[in-house]
């Protein structure tokens, strides 16, 4: 009787939902957070850096954008070359991406050799 | 117990049968038949200041599940206030094929938000949100619109649709009185208005790669 219930149970929820293409590791909930409260972003980046970890080590495709989002949360925390690493596999991955990663790529490029020019 | 099992027999078998009315016509959409959608910060028309944030948070996950490629909205924000675009209004007043070549995006989309409030009365509070949503595609035809209003209110939950009493039972969990939760309710809205009612978007590529194997 119990089994028969949770079968029913696990039917009922398994039949509605359309199998999903991506695992997201809990982005959205955690962009809100960020934005909710600022010191939260910096979760947030931790938390996308595990999740892609995650997503690499078991090869499974990463879900649009969170390449670009984790790229953009070291760029604000002051680690350009990081952000073109990450920009760089977003581009890889998702052709559509391309033209708005490249020029990011491009941009934080010509920025660092603007900076080692003016350190020599 | 046996009332319990029955009314789970035929959820189970009613399945997830959603009727669907009047079937939008899609045949802009099908035209231009994006491949990538950019979604841009949102118009504010509620007091909240907060809700664009919120409401741009919730919106990449069921686009992107949809099959279609969205571009990354917290990059996409941070990109725009680079260009000197800040405000919402700024934004949705540019034209979108200028947009649309910025971030090379097939079609862009335009959420205001109408409503987001909680109404705070004796017993109940109802919460309510209401959104607007434009896809447009890069060379500035609209190909899709959409709007929606979700209320919740804690007691209103015998509407009799066992879909709406499960949706009910979920929001109920979510939301307290104390500090009304906008998320599930803004979700729900993504979730009608692109995925599960008349309005839902046809499958992008991504999805119709995915269904095929």
């Amino acid at each position: 009787m119990r089994f028969l219930l949770a079968l029913l149970a696990l039917m009922l929820l398994g039949g509605c939902a359309a199998p999903t293409l991506y695992q997201w590791g809990g982005y959205d909930q955690a962009l809100y957070a960020g934005y909710k409260d600022p010191t939260k972003m910096e979760a947030l980046r931790l938390q996308l850096e595990t999740h892609v970890t995650e997503m690499e080590k078991s090869k499974q495709k990463v879900a649009p954008g969170l390449y670009a989002e984790l790229g953009t949360l070291y760029l604000q925390s002051g680690s350009a070359e990081k952000a073109i690493t990450l920009y760089s596999k977003e581009r890889d991955a998702w052709p559509e991406s391309r033209t708005m990663m490249s020029a990011m790529i491009q941009n934080l490029e010509r920025r660092q050799q603007a900076q080692a020019g003016s350190e020599k | 117990m046996k009332i319990l099992l029955w009314s789970l027999i035929a959820l189970a078998l009613t399945g997830c049968a959603t009727q669907q009315p009047v079937k939008t016509d899609m045949s802009a959409f099908q035209a231009a038949a994006p491949r990538s959608i950019l979604v841009v910060p949102t118009i504010n028309k509620s007091l909240d200041v907060d809700a664009p944030n919120y409401v741009l948070a919730a919106l990449p996950v069921p686009i992107a599940e949809k099959g279609y490629y969205v571009f990354p909205v917290n990059t996409s924000r941070y990109v725009l206030e680079q260009e000197g675009y800040y405000e919402g209004e700024r934004i949705h007043q540019e034209a979108t094929p200028t947009l649309a070549k910025l971030f090379g995006a097939d079609a862009v989309l335009y959420v205001s938000i109408n409503r987001w409030d909680a109404q705070y009365a004796f017993i109940t509070t109802t919460v309510t949100v209401e959104f607007d949503y434009r896809l447009v595609s890069k060379d500035g035809t609209e190909i899709w619109k959409a709007s929606k209003r979700m209320m919740y209110q804690p007691q209103n939950n015998s509407s009799g649709s066992p879909l709406a009493m499960l949706i009910t039972a979920a929001v109920n969990a979510a939301i307290t009185r104390a500090a009304p939760n906008y998320m599930p309710l803004t979700q729900q809205a993504n979730q009608q208005v692109f995925i599960l009612g008349p309005t839902a978007i046809p499958d992008g590529p991504y999805r119709a790669a995915a269904l095929k194997q």
